[in-house]
């Protein structure tokens, strides 16, 4: 297993590596005309590197059939959950939603919830029955307790557009990278919204 | 059991028709959808079902929120069975929250299974959505009937009806676009949405979600959908006809918020909130029949209407 493990592990590696030195270049290169469209830039990247090093780990599993039993559902989600946790173990908050994404999102978002529908959309956040406070990790798997947000369609349509069924979701204030197939935490920041 | 359930239900149809033959007819009456009057409260005559009950109807049933695995839910689902042996529906649409809690192998026997085996051994086919208590990977279920999607439409076995199961957490672009495009394509005279979070509802804890409202109603405006489903709030409730499309929330097929609905809302039509209900219905042509059953196995509501024609 151990063995089967490394060779994804050393592809997304090499994969992440050359992927952050190529943006890295690129934008030592050519300084940035927009600074918001390239900050949304480099989170896409950044989200389509995670995307692909996923479905190369989910290739390395059998099939799953569209329709089957909870049990072969469940442990094909499990293995993949694990081959994801090992490829990434290290990491961390702010990974993805980096520093200036996580401003951008919030500058992103603040018209929203400050707007005159800005309750409304609160309310509907808010309204998944969940009042516990969940641990977040990184690279965890999403709370099994937790229900999943609403995430109102006027919120997804102020975010980037994310690929490969990641979804955003919140849990309170903070907004999750939620990765469905893995049911993994991919990222997360704090007070995405007031 | 079953005869025993039954004739308990015959028995309280009977009483209910007795007292609800003054019952008011409804004055709202929107051009393209006709709710009528449910006259046939509880109304069964030699105690029989408020639903014409014809061969070549489609039959099918509605539950929502059912998947808690208690004894209300079990209830429920006997009495579910119960009317099957007489009116035989093939299909059962369920409005999300399909399993509360934990979802591990053992869950979707006890929360689902189990309850709902005489239907499924009897070859009944249940269509879901998903809730927010449900974890994506149920749409590999193979009893949901999803195909491993988080949003599909199905042409029903008999007469001209599609159904459009959407996945209201999360309705972004594309599935947006998708439901566009179904809708736009389909060209069933029937055009039936059932999806978890109810865009009218006069409950207090969670009540109309209103930024869903905004993008989804334009829609089934424009492509004439006649019927939507929801569920989210644990009652039973039968909107008023918005714009000439008829609403109900279902959300009660094993959760139950007793006391959550308004009362006097300028929505409701009729509304539950004092026990597990499910619905089922019949389309023949342009007409639909409906009845919502209780968890005593009363007919609480039923009544019919005709589709949106463009």
């Amino acid at each position: 297993m151990r063995a089967r493990l490394a060779i994804p592990c050393a592809l997304l590696l090499s994969l992440a590596g050359s992927a952050q030195i190529g943006a890295q270049q690129k934008s030592a290169n050519k300084p940035p005309a927009n600074a918001k469209a390239l900050t949304i830039s480099k989170f896409e990247n950044r989200v389509k590197t995670y995307v692909e090093q996923r479905d190369k780990l989910e290739d390395t599993l059998k099939d799953r059939p569209k329709q089957t039993d909870p049990a072969s559902a469940d442990r094909h989600q499990r293995a993949l959950e694990k081959l994801v946790q090992a490829s990434r173990s290290s990491a961390k908050r702010g990974d993805i939603f980096t520093p200036d994404m996580q401003q951008l999102v919030r500058q992103l978002l603040r018209p929203i919830f400050a707007g005159k529908d800005g309750r409304q959309i609160r309310d509907e956040i808010h309204d998944n029955e969940y009042k516990g406070n969940a641990p977040l990790a990184v690279n965890a798997r999403y709370p099994d307790e937790v229900p999943l947000s609403t995430v109102p369609p006027q919120v997804l349509q102020s975010l980037p557009k994310l690929p490969g069924e990641l979804e955003y979701r919140f849990i309170g204030t903070n907004l999750i990278l939620f990765d469905p197939h893995a049911h993994i935490i991919v990222d997360y920041m704090e007070r995405a919204y007031r | 059991m079953r005869n025993r359930l039954l004739a308990r239900s015959i028995v309280v149809c009977a009483a209910l028709a007795a007292s609800c033959s003054t019952a008011p007819r409804f004055t709202e009456r929107p051009a393209a959808v006709q709710v009528a009057a449910p006259s046939q409260r509880g109304q069964s005559p030699q105690g029989q079902m408020p639903l014409p009950n014809r061969d070549d109807s489609l039959k099918f049933a509605v539950i929502g929120d059912n998947g808690n695995g208690s004894h209300d839910q079990y209830d429920l689902a006997a009495q579910m069975a119960a009317w099957h042996q007489r009116f035989p529906f093939t299909l059962v649409v369920m409005v999300g929250d399909n399993l509360y809690g934990s979802e591990r192998p053992q869950d979707f026997q006890n929360k689902f299974e189990l309850p709902y085996k005489a239907l499924l051994d009897e070859g009944v086919k249940f269509y879901a959505s998903l809730g927010n208590h449900d974890s994506r990977e149920q749409r590999y279920y193979k009893p949901f009937n999803m195909d491993g999607k988080l949003y599909y439409s199905f042409k029903a076995p008999k007469q001209d009806v599609r159904f459009f199961a959407l996945e209201s957490t999360y309705m972004d672009d594309e599935q947006l676009k998708w439901i566009e495009d179904e809708l736009k394509k389909s060209n069933e005279k029937w055009k039936i949405c059932f999806f978890h979070h109810p865009l009218y509802s006069s409950a207090r804890t969670h009540g109309s979600e209103l930024k869903l409202r905004a993008v989804l109603e334009p829609l089934f405006l424009k492509y004439d959908v006649s019927l939507v489903l929801n569920g989210h709030d644990h009652v039973y409730e039968r909107i008023k006809p918005q714009n000439g499309i008829q609403y109900f929330v279902t959300g009660s097929g094993g959760q139950l918020r007793e006391g959550d609905l308004r009362k006097g809302s300028p929505l409701t039509a009729k509304g539950d909130d004092t026990s597990q209900v499910f619905m089922m219905m019949e389309i023949n042509g342009d007409d639909l029949w409906f009845a919502a059953v209780d968890k005593s196995g009363t007919v609480i509501d039923s009544g019919s209407m005709t589709r949106r024609k463009e």
